[in-house]
């Protein structure tokens, strides 16, 4: 999961940013709300797994 | 007696075929449209999300799918797995062992290839736009 935001996060930011800088930060905090959001769904999901 | 327009009024008409052939050489090899028109993080960020996401994906031996697929999820996952361009054509060279579906990283690995096809899908459309002057 963490490679796959990663990545995404990356082409991301290559096309809805155009300087390094704004690229960068808007890669990071791409890659936090995947994770944030694909761990918070998990969890959410966890009751009906049992 | 004819009238001629001042040199400074003879704009050169954009070749129609120039976005084409970015967009085609765009999806044969991730980044190289952006290449192409000089946009060089977009070519370097592309090519890398693409080839990441295909390479992790031929590593935990996940499913490509082809044209036979007969079931329409088969379809579509072949249509997101060309989308990758050239590590689709040489996914048979670079995935010897075949998928492995018996675990879950042959599900992440399936899912990953996709994800590489669609994400360069994403880098022609970008570049495809850039070479019609549509987009920065």
């Amino acid at each position: 999961m963490v490679i796959f935001a990663l990545l995404v996060s990356v082409a991301f930011a290559c096309v809805g940013r155009h300087t390094a800088a704004t690229r960068i930060k808007y890669a990071l905090l791409s890659f936090l709300l995947f994770l944030a959001i694909g761990i918070g769904v998990a969890w959410l999901m966890y009751p009906l797994s049992r | 007696m004819a009238t001629h327009a001042p040199l400074s009024e003879v704009r050169e008409k954009p070749n129609p075929a120039i976005p084409v052939v970015v967009a085609i050489a765009a999806w044969i090899v991730p980044g190289l449209g952006h290449l192409l028109l000089r946009r060089w993080g977009r070519a370097i960020g592309f090519f890398v999300a693409t080839a990441g996401l295909a390479l992790a994906g031929y590593a935990l031996r996940g499913e490509i799918f082809s044209h036979h697929s007969t079931d329409p999820f088969g379809a579509l996952g072949f249509i997101a797995d060309l989308g990758s361009g050239v590590f689709y054509f040489v996914s048979h060279l670079v995935e010897t062992a075949g998928p492995d579906l018996s675990r879950a990283s042959g599900d992440y690995g399936t899912r990953m290839l996709a994800a590489a096809g669609i994400v360069n899908l994403l880098g022609v459309i970008d570049a495809f736009g850039i070479a019609r002057g549509r987009r920065g």
